[in-house]
């Protein structure tokens, strides 16, 4: 059932490592609201996840628990092996939100810099990363930039940037293009997945409501209902890798999204 | 003008060329600063004539050409006046910066300090400036040393207040990010909090500044001489004494003089400081 990168890789996925553990995971706020309600749920090493689901249904809150803001009511969750906030401390992993959250009084390669700043991390080789992973989203020219000089689109980058400076195993997207018009959204999803499958073993988890970028980008779904917040389901993409524009168009395409957004509905 | 200038050289043009760029802006401020300049002249002019038809004695309404006079005639004094004054404004002002944005910094780090000791920082902002100054002359002497003091503690407060407001109203996802990121609480601080509060602490310096001036001027008034040669308060007090009426009114609007210079000069500061980031500070073309 697992990850498809490119066609030869088979092999790795039959001895993946799992990435992120969720066993009867729950969350209930202070004011008794249950956000997440007994969520069982295992992520492998090179998978591209997306939590789909309407507003409310807890997706953006179990985002909150891996990234180790939020902490578990019930359940066990283990995220590369350890708890939530002995992986962040680790390093292995990396975050993107709906809002770019650039410094607006650096420029680019300042802000792409800052998580190796902030471990410490040797001005030159800082540099040499920062303008490594800016050539790779396509904003060479564009280092010296501050941010508001930027479109959108390129804001977006600039953010995916920064979270691939450190090289992260796990990277965790919370909703990150739904800001962006539908053109640059798609262009920027394009980008995403072929960066992800430039490093076999980075795992993407991806926050949306959007079924259509769900399905374009994922190798599973995990398909969320609120009240109280659970997976309903979770869809495999049987669809390989590389995939390009003209999958949007194909019948397989169209069936999983239907099936995703039945399972939405019921 | 001034301010118009001051923004010209400090951001680089980037539309249009410059001829038609200068002639509109020639038009702009004409038509920003032509009316003030008129009511400005008209209101001198006013004055001048009123005078003259019911002559009135000088030492009850100077003319504005007697205060000219005085201010010329005098000029020697009064730039010794006007020197002493914006020398111990500025050590106000920078003694009102580093202990107003350090105690803001060390409030913030910790919200136990904060809540204990801000009540009181707030208590001793209601205290009147004249009643406090009387104990810090005894404290510290006539002169110099006490009229900075009141200047700094007069300006203390704006700077403490905003400079907290702006380190307590980082956005949120950005804390989120730094925190994601393992940041230790003094790289938070250095590389999130304090740029995001500039803007803040940049506005509670332009409130700062002016009271700054101010409070020089009444510490001269109560400490007397400062600096071997009195200030423009001493100078006011003096002329106030002699009733050497027009020098007073000449003491008076250099005072104001000076107040606005010193806003101008941190006006140009947080433009050039600002610029390049933050909405405030930005050309309205731009962005």
């Amino acid at each position: 059932m697992l990850t498809l990168k490119g066609d030869d890789a088979m092999t790795a996925v039959t001895e993946a490592k799992e990435w992120v553990r969720m066993e009867r995971l729950s969350k209930v706020y202070p004011n008794g609201t249950t956000a997440v309600k007994e969520v069982d749920l295992s992520i492998r090493e090179g998978e591209f996840l997306c939590f789909v689901g309407p507003s409310g249904c807890g997706k953006s809150t179990i985002f909150k628990m891996i990234t180790g803001l939020s902490n578990p009511t019930g359940g066990k969750l283990t995220v590369m092996g350890t708890t939530a906030n002995e992986a962040r401390k680790r390093s292995d992993t990396a975050f993107v939100f709906q809002d770019h959250t650039l410094l607006p009084w650096s420029s680019v390669i300042d802000n792409v810099m800052l998580p190796l700043a902030l471990r410490g991390v040797s001005r030159k080789e800082r540099q040499q990363e920062a303008e490594r992973v800016l050539a790779m989203v396509g904003l060479q020219d564009h280092m010296r930039s501050m941010p508001r000089e930027l479109s959108g689109g390129m804001k977006m980058r600039a953010s995916i940037a920064r979270a691939l400076v450190a090289k992260p195993k796990l990277l965790l997207m919370d909703e990150p293009f739904g800001a962006l018009d539908e053109i640059t959204r798609q262009t920027l999803q394009l980008e995403l997945l072929s960066l992800w499958r430039q490093d076999p073993e980075m795992t993407i988890l991806f926050v949306t409501h959007n079924v259509f970028e769900a399905v374009f980008l994922s190798t599973r779904i995990a398909v969320m209902t609120p009240r109280p917040g659970k997976i309903d389901d979770v869809i495999d993409v049987p669809v390989p890798f590389p995939r390009d524009e003209t999958f949007r168009s194909t019948p397989e395409f169209g069936r999983i999204v239907h099936s995703v957004s039945m399972t939405l509905k019921h | 003008m001034h301010e118009e200038l001051l923004t010209e050289s400090n951001v680089p043009l980037r539309t249009s060329p410059a001829g038609s760029a200068t002639a509109s802006r020639l038009r702009k401020m004409n038509r920003q600063f032509g009316p003030p300049a008129a009511a400005f002249v008209l209101f001198i002019g006013g004055w001048e004539v009123v005078c003259r038809l019911l002559g009135t004695k000088p030492y009850l309404l100077p003319k504005p050409s007697d205060i000219v006079l005085a201010a010329t005639e005098n000029a020697a004094n009064l730039w010794v006046s006007v020197y002493t004054t914006i020398v111990e404004a500025v050590l106000g002002i920078i003694l009102s910066i580093i202990l107003g944005v350090g105690f803001a910094i060390l409030l913030a780090s910790s919200k136990f300090i904060e809540r204990s000791v801000y009540p009181y920082a707030i208590i001793m902002q209601t205290i009147p400036i004249v009643a406090i100054a009387p104990i810090i002359v005894i404290w510290f002497g006539a002169g110099m040393n006490a009229i900075v003091i009141i200047a700094f503690l007069i300006g203390f407060f704006p700077m403490l207040s905003n400079t907290l407001i702006g380190l307590d109203s980082t956005e949120h996802n950005m804390k989120n990010l730094f925190y994601l990121y393992n940041a230790s609480p003094m790289q938070t601080m250095f590389r999130l909090r304090i740029p995001a509060a500039l803007p803040y602490i940049v506005a509670g310096l332009k409130i700062s500044c002016t009271l700054a001036v101010i409070g020089a001027i009444v510490g001269e008034y109560i400490a007397g001489i400062g600096g071997g040669k009195g200030g423009l308060g001493y100078a006011i007090t003096v002329a106030a004494s002699r009733l050497q009426t027009p020098y007073l009114f000449a003491c008076g609007l250099s005072a104001s003089l000076l107040g606005i210079a010193f806003f101008l000069l941190v006006n140009a500061f947080s433009k050039w400081m600002l610029s390049s980031w933050h909405e405030s500070e930005m050309k309205s073309s731009e962005g």
